[in-house]
């Protein structure tokens, strides 16, 4: 993303957010971009959703406004599946990056780039947690209602957050990413506790699917400089996606990834099968009507998402698995993204005995 | 407004720019109009040397079947196209609700005679219980196209808008192919049939028109031995089966086991739904003591058999 950094065609800023100093970083970092001061978000946002492409629209926009909830929760996984026991920052909603299976376009009511900005409020909640939660180890990360590094270069956030949990032995942070956008990550002294990690697909969906992410390689290549600046880096394989070709080319990227990147730096992999709530489908062939991936063989599974027909989801995995043992990643911890006991059986030979058990299988390489 | 009695042959039913409905029963209304006689008079407009209706429909198509000569009427002065359009709407709209197919046909118009889209999506759509979106309005201008014999099909069944959404991705001729296979089923066989379809279209990238004609949906269509009935359902389970090939091989791998294995008829015996679990579910009912022996002693003998340590290897890839 370093060439081709998103720009908003607007930014709005709720009157009462101007004063924050994120709010005054971002317009600095944003002196070419048009900004308007608005009384009441919700209406540029109702104005947006009568428009045909809501989701498409908001992305031109940047929202600067206040978290009124709570910036930090547990990942809300789903019901009926084993967990990872992981923390999520509230800090973005939104992403501009246009992921044709992205469960945001179902997930959030407001199509709106959003930042939140009252980051004392940010650093009072972690600390309040942190303290609550100094007795053991946990994840938290940034990249669940956006992606972690992609507006980075307006925000710099990520030099906060680095600076903020470098020091905090058990608490194991990851920025999540599909951009190359790493300039200030490599600005910032490293931390083994501080993860950056790429989500990753075969080259063929990525292009077909992963609308203005950058390549795969190029992903695979910024990890690289992450790594040898000294960070860990992590890698997410999800969604997985079946079609004609779907081994060779998930051969392909592995051991493309494999070759680059030491696997004694990997702090985690993670692998998780296309699954989607039935009313993403619709808005998915609405918006992306050339779409495939969505007419195999899926099943209602026990938390109402669609999910392939376990034999096939067990074939997945069980190849990916394969693949990256292959290639020297024996030793890299790997876990399931919302996946039943039966099929941890099946494909890992051990059934975590709940999210807390998977969570530690991942920390056993930080000693 | 002006009130006046007309000739029914009067009135030039060709012109229909100002009907919302084209399918309603008549009995009720014609029985009452024998007993009572016509209360609320239609309301006419006169254009282009003809009376023409703005609204009424109902009421004069069945005073014509009860053989009315004359009627009262109210003649609308207005000559705005959509302002009279409007007092066709807003009189039916206080006084009956609206089928999909009239709304579709009300937003159509309302395009039609120039009506704003930033006003029909505010203020209109609200009105019509559709949520204000464009792609909303762009769906209901689909289903307003659709061939006369199709709505007629909707308006009897009284199909759902999620089914009309799909029927709105097929063409004209593929709808008209479908027709015969809908008809006979109820709303969810419906939907499962499209759905397939179109799905096995998509995903093959053969046209739909293509998947219903192929050898084996035809040859269950020209079977002279099959009801309406049985066809439409044989070619659902067929359309299911070519779209999810694997979890029907699983399903005939589990029923043949049941076969194999004698499985007793009077205890039931259940997958996890989809397969997704491991667990299978055996239930049975009984009266008393000796009837729950029974069942168990059924249960034993089955699992004796070589083919019962079959059921699980159902469930693993080993």
């Amino acid at each position: 993303m370093i060439e081709s950094d998103y720009t908003p065609q607007k930014i709005f800023i709720e009157r009462n957010s101007l004063d924050f100093a994120l709010t005054k970083r971002i317009i600095k970092n944003t002196s070419r971009v048009p900004k308007e001061i608005v009384d009441n978000p919700h209406e540029l946002i109702e104005d947006l959703k009568v428009t045909r492409n809501a989701i498409q629209e908001g992305k031109k926009y940047l929202l600067l406004t206040k978290q009124r909830g709570e910036f930090v929760k547990p990942c809300p996984c789903t019901p009926h599946y084993i967990g990872c026991n992981y923390f999520i920052i509230n800090l973005e909603l939104n992403c501009p990056l246009d992921c044709s299976y992205c469960i945001l376009q179902h997930y959030l009511s407001n199509p709106l780039i959003t930042v939140h900005v009252n980051l004392k409020d940010l650093w009072r909640e972690l600390d309040i947690f942190c303290n609550k939660n100094r007795k053991r180890a946990f994840r938290i990360g940034t990249g669940e209602l956006g992606d972690s590094l992609a507006l980075d270069h307006m925000t710099e956030i990520s030099k906060d957050l680095i600076s903020y949990f470098r020091g905090k032995r058990n608490v194991y942070f990851e920025l999540k990413t599909k951009t190359t956008n790493i300039r200030n990550v490599l600005n910032q002294e490293p931390a083994d506790n501080i993860v950056i990690s790429w989500s990753l697909n075969s080259s063929k969906m990525a292009l077909e699917l992963e609308r203005g992410a950058p390549e795969v390689e190029e992903r695979v290549y910024a990890a690289r400089r992450v790594l040898e600046k000294g960070f860990r880096v992590g890698f997410h394989f999800d969604p997985l996606i079946r079609y004609p070709g779907w081994e060779q080319d998930y051969e392909e990227l592995i051991k493309m990834l494999m070759k680059t990147i030491e696997p004694a730096r990997i702090a985690w992999m993670s692998l998780g099968s296309l699954r989607f709530p039935p009313l993403l489908k619709s808005i998915i062939k609405k918006r992306f009507p050339k779409t495939k991936i969505f007419y195999d063989e899926f099943i209602k599974g026990k938390d109402g998402k669609f999910r392939y027909f376990k034999p096939l989801r067990i074939e997945l995995y069980k190849k990916i698995i394969s693949f990256i043992k292959k290639n020297g990643g024996s030793d890299v911890p790997l876990y399931f993204c919302m996946e039943s006991e039966a099929l941890w059986r099946e494909v890992m030979r051990w059934v975590p005995k709940g999210k807390k058990e998977v969570e530690r299988s991942l920390f056993l390489p930080f000693g | 407004m002006k009130n006046k009695y007309l000739n029914l042959n009067d009135i030039y039913l060709k012109d229909e720019r100002f009907r919302i409905s084209y399918f309603f029963s008549l009995e009720e209304l014609a029985l009452s109009l024998k007993k009572i006689g016509l209360i609320y008079p239609p309301l006419v407009s006169f254009r282009n040397n003809h009376f023409i209706l703005v609204s009424g429909w109902k009421r004069v198509l069945a005073c014509s079947q009860i053989s009315l000569s004359s009627i009262p009427v109210f003649v609308v002065e207005e000559e705005d196209e959509l302002k009279t359009f409007l007092i066709a709407f807003y009189e039916n709209l206080a006084t009956r609700e609206f089928s999909l197919l009239d709304k579709a046909e009300i937003l159509r118009k309302l395009k039609e005679f120039g009506e704003a889209k930033r006003n029909i999506l505010e203020f209109y759509m609200p009105l019509l219980n559709i949520p204000q979106t464009l792609s909303h309005l762009d769906m209901f201008a689909t289903f307003s196209q659709f061939e006369p014999e199709l709505k007629e099909f909707i308006h009897e069944k009284h199909i759902p808008f999620a089914s009309l959404e799909m029927l709105a991705e097929f063409n004209s001729s593929e709808r008209r192919l479908l027709l015969p296979l809908l008809l006979p089923l109820g709303q969810n066989k419906q939907k499962e049939i499209l759905e397939n379809l179109r799905e096995i279209s998509l995903k093959n990238d053969i046209p739909a028109e293509k998947v219903l004609k192929s050898a084996e949906i035809l040859e269950i269509v020209d079977s002279e031995k099959l009801s309406p009935l049985q066809k439409a359902n044989k070619i659902r389970i067929l359309l299911k089966r070519k779209r999810f090939p694997h979890l029907y091989s699983w399903k005939e791998a589990f029923d043949s086991f049941l076969k194999k294995a004698c499985w007793p008829e009077d205890i039931a015996i259940n997958h996890s739904p989809f397969f997704e679990d491991e667990d299978v579910t055996v239930h049975f009912n009984f009266k008393n003591e000796k009837e729950f022996k029974s069942h168990l002693l059924k249960l034993q003998e089955v699992a004796s058999k070589k083919e019962f340590s079959r059921l699980f290897k159902l469930f693993s890839d080993d």
